[in-house]
């Protein structure tokens, strides 16, 4: 087996979907991953659907299994002061240091970035957070879909004649977490040729920055504001989503060019609009967009979707049924990939979870477990990694530290 | 204290690196990830310029590939040559370049480069050290590998368009190319696994990244639902879907709006609880929507004790409590009571934001005659801060420097090759 991160030991203090996330993405390249949690205040993600058979428990959610897929599963409580010796060992063996607590909270503990490089001067620590760890707005309760308010995606997802919606989720959970884990292998990284650990400052609105920065830069240089266009493009047109036979069945539809917007009117029944003159440009269609959308979906309400996907596809037009989970998980492309992987679970026979989202030729991802179940690696974390003897295993467990 | 700069000499984690960067707007994003880690990031583009520059907004509405916003943004920190590299000329100088070079970022339809003999075989064979990262809307292999595809059909892919909008109206894309950001993001995730592997065994490999896998992770796991045997939240009607957010969501403001958390449960509830003892105590609802019992309320909702109509009215209450107040008047009260609220910042509310203030978060850079504010670094690192550099290059601006520069062509050949539209 050729894993590319084998030998790279990771504490992960990290909870709900952002942190977890991130560090996922290297215990599926090989990492060794501690990921601590207590039982005295269950993990978010353990209380978060999917379920299996729509049945809520916290050894039962796919949020946290598919978070924390291949990592090793270690109960601590991080309130019990015994717990404390347990830490400083795992502080010592771990290359990688993560946690997205409120700002105060490690601090409160004792465990800030300068008290843990005393124990190992080495060690890579990032702490996330939703406004970064100081500042007016450091506390800020912010999880969830607050986080898209303050990176300024709100304001940018809706319908012209409503008030925005907003991104569905917590999005900024989603682009913060890309940022994490590319964080800790830069740090790694920069570790290798210097020997340096250093601490990373993750401000989760910080990242969502970057992904709507030409919006930034067109506020300053232009002075226009991000208004809401429901599903219309600055650049394509038509580009929406419209109603397939059936319920709740959708398609997604981009027009690039004149050659595929001839091809959608043919398609969709209307070859007066393929030939008149004035369609053969983006603006000539802008011009008359709501009149053509209700074309294309007077076509596409008596189509199911796959059918018309696969019209407009073959006559080389962007477009794609807007998978429901039941077709995501039978997309053929998705199965190609091998995106869902069966993996083994210490309470369930089978399971599945996604795979890497990028693809290594020569090192290949192993992803071949689910989520640690409650404390399921107490014994290999402690006895194994760390050397700790029965005795003192028992006289931990007594004051608590393993609750 | 952090150490604040390295002792060694090395400035950045990626100083030194050379990336050739001939990705488009699929995956143009990684160099730029890459180039703010302090690798020497090279822009390849064809000598009309990369598609990516047909993204607006504009400046000034132009419509110039000069004046794009979006490859002002994604390919800033980079340097950029031109050359059309389906010539042979521009091929053999484009493997020159390959020589030296530690990773390749492509995102051109799968098939396309080995099609004008540079296939990754090609290329790995000039060079076993090279990383080659192809980024593309499906991967480079499989049923749909070839298919047309945009930002918004292979949102449609991934489940996650479904998560969007309101339930009376089809499902909302987010704006601005979220899956080549995401697509983008992977690929720099990939390139740096892939470098860190290479420090082992010497040779490069791989890093084959679908924009529709990339966006899956947006789902949140609602993807799994069914292999799981449960029913996904997105798009159910809105009676379920009340129940299962709450009165979450996007409310209106004075001046804007505001979005707000209120989720029912021991984990968050106690939040809601604390948020309806504001509206009381401001006179904007009774005791008896404030003693409410929010944490059980879904138990409430299934027992028929509670229904909801009456949810709906509560939304009503909140709605004129929201209504009365101003960003700033909600923001203050959050940030005291500690709430999970937060209003709904413009882009340019967040420019103006103390808090990226006191951290000194954006990054001005020259564009055109203006001085503009840049995102700044997506992590405080404090080793190895992100350094920021030059602004994004014109079309083949760095021709001199690099192909006459480093591979050493006289100012002679540059001239005849760019006479045969090569560079």
């Amino acid at each position: 087996m050729n894993k590319a991160l084998e030998g790279l030991k990771v504490l992960d203090l990290t909870w709900v979907v952002v942190g977890p996330t991130a560090v996922r993405v290297l215990a599926d390249y090989g990492a060794t991953v501690v990921h601590v949690e207590t039982g005295t205040r269950v993990d978010t993600a353990r209380t978060a659907p999917p379920f299996r058979d729509s049945k809520p428990g916290p050894e039962s959610s796919a949020c946290f299994n598919n978070g924390n897929a291949g990592k090793l599963g270690l109960l601590l409580n991080l309130r019990v002061p015994e717990a404390r010796t347990v830490l400083t060992r795992l502080i010592e063996w771990a290359d990688v240091l993560a946690e997205n607590f409120t700002p105060h909270v490690m601090r409160r503990w004792g465990l800030d970035y300068e008290s843990v490089r005393a124990i190992n001067p080495r060690i890579i620590y990032l702490s996330a957070s939703m406004m970064g760890q100081e500042g007016p707005y450091s506390n800020l309760a912010a999880i969830g879909n607050v986080g898209a308010a303050l990176g300024g995606f709100t304001n940018v997802v809706g319908w012209p004649d409503r008030q925005p919606s907003g991104p569905g989720g917590a999005y900024t959970d989603y682009v913060a977490s890309k940022y994490i884990t590319i964080s800790l292998l830069a740090a790694l990284e920069y570790r290798d040729r210097t020997g340096e650990g250093q601490y990373i400052d993750l401000a989760q609105a910080e990242t969502a920055v970057h992904f709507l920065a030409p919006a930034y830069l067109d506020v300053q240089v232009n002075g226009r504001l991000p208004e809401t266009h429901g599903n219309r493009s600055p650049e394509h047109a038509p580009h929406g989503v419209f109603p397939c036979l059936g319920h709740e069945q959708w398609i997604a539809i981009a027009v690039e060019d004149e050659a595929q917007w001839t091809a959608l009117a043919r398609i969709i029944g209307r070859p007066e609009l393929a030939e008149d003159p004035s369609l053969q440009s983006v603006l000539g269609r802008q011009a008359r967009l709501e009149e053509l959308e209700a074309a294309i979906a007077a076509w596409t309400a008596t189509v199911e979707p796959g059918k018309a996907e696969a019209l407009l596809v073959a006559a080389g037009v962007p477009a794609h049924a807007a998978l429901d989970s039941p077709a995501a998980v039978a997309d053929p492309q998705l199965n190609h990939r091998g995106h869902f992987v069966p993996v083994e679970h210490a309470q369930w026979d089978s399971m599945v979870v996604e795979g890497s989202r990028f693809r290594l030729g020569r090192t290949p991802a192993a992803i071949t477990a689910g989520g640690p179940t409650f404390g399921q690696h107490n014994d290999t974390v402690l006895r194994d990694i760390l050397g700790i003897d029965d005795a003192t295993i028992t006289d931990l467990a007594i004051a608590g530290a393993f609750d | 204290m952090p150490p604040t700069g390295s002792e060694t000499g090395v400035a950045a984690p990626l100083s030194g690196v050379r990336v050739l960067d001939l990705a488009n707007e699929w995956g143009i994003l990684a160099g730029n990830v890459l180039a703010d880690l302090g690798a020497d990031v090279v822009a390849v583009e064809p000598p009309a310029g990369s598609t990516a520059r047909r993204l607006g907004p504009f400046r000034d509405d132009s419509g110039r590939a000069e004046d794009s916003l979006f490859w002002l943004a994604y390919a800033r920190n980079k340097r950029g040559i031109s050359l059309a590299i389906d010539t042979p000329d521009g091929l053999e100088l484009l493997l020159r370049l390959v020589r030296d070079a530690d990773v390749l970022i492509e995102s051109f339809a799968p098939g396309w480069l080995a099609g004008i003999g540079l296939g990754y075989d090609v290329l790995a064979a000039a060079n076993p050290r090279l990383i080659q990262v192809s980024v593309s809307p499906f991967g480079q292999d499989g049923p749909k590998a070839n298919w047309p595809a945009t930002d918004l059909t292979v949102t449609a892919a991934s489940n996650y368009l479904l998560a969007s909008g309101d339930p009376d109206r089809p499902p909302l894309h987010v704006p601005y190319h979220q899956a080549y950001l995401h697509a983008g993001t992977e690929a720099a995730s990939g390139c740096l696994v892939a470098i860190r592997e290479r420090r082992r065994s010497g040779l490069g490999q791989l890093v084959d990244v679908s924009a529709q896998e990339a966006m899956t992770s947006c789902t949140q796991s609602f993807i799994l639902s069914s292999a799981w045997n449960d029913v996904s939240f997105f798009r159910l009607p809105p009676g379920p879907t009340r129940v299962k957010v709450g009165l979450s969501g996007v409310y209106p403001a004075k001046d804007g709006a505001v979005v707000i958390g209120f989720f029912f449960g021991s984990g968050l509830g106690p939040l809601a609880v604390k948020f309806m003892h504001w509206v009381y105590e401001e006179g904007m609802c009774d005791e008896r929507d404030r003693d409410k019992d929010w944490v059980n309320y879904m138990a409430l909702l299934n027992s028929g004790e509670e229904t909801v109509e009456e949810l709906d009215r509560v939304r009503g209450v909140l709605e004129r409590f929201t209504s009365s107040k101003t960003k700033q008047e909600l923001l203050e009260g959050s940030l005291s009571r500690g709430l999970l609220l937060s209003p709904a910042f413009t882009v340019k509310d967040v420019i103006e934001s103390p808090q990226m203030a006191h951290r000194g978060y954006w990054q001005r850079t020259a564009t055109g005659d203006k001085s503009v504010q840049y995102p700044g670094p997506f992590a405080r690192f404090s080793a190895s801060p992100l350094q920021y550099g030059p602004p994004a290059p014109s079309i083949g601006e760095h021709n001199a420097a690099i192909l006459g520069g480093e591979l050493g062509l006289g100012q002679r050949e540059l001239e005849a090759l760019a006479a045969r539209g090569v560079v």
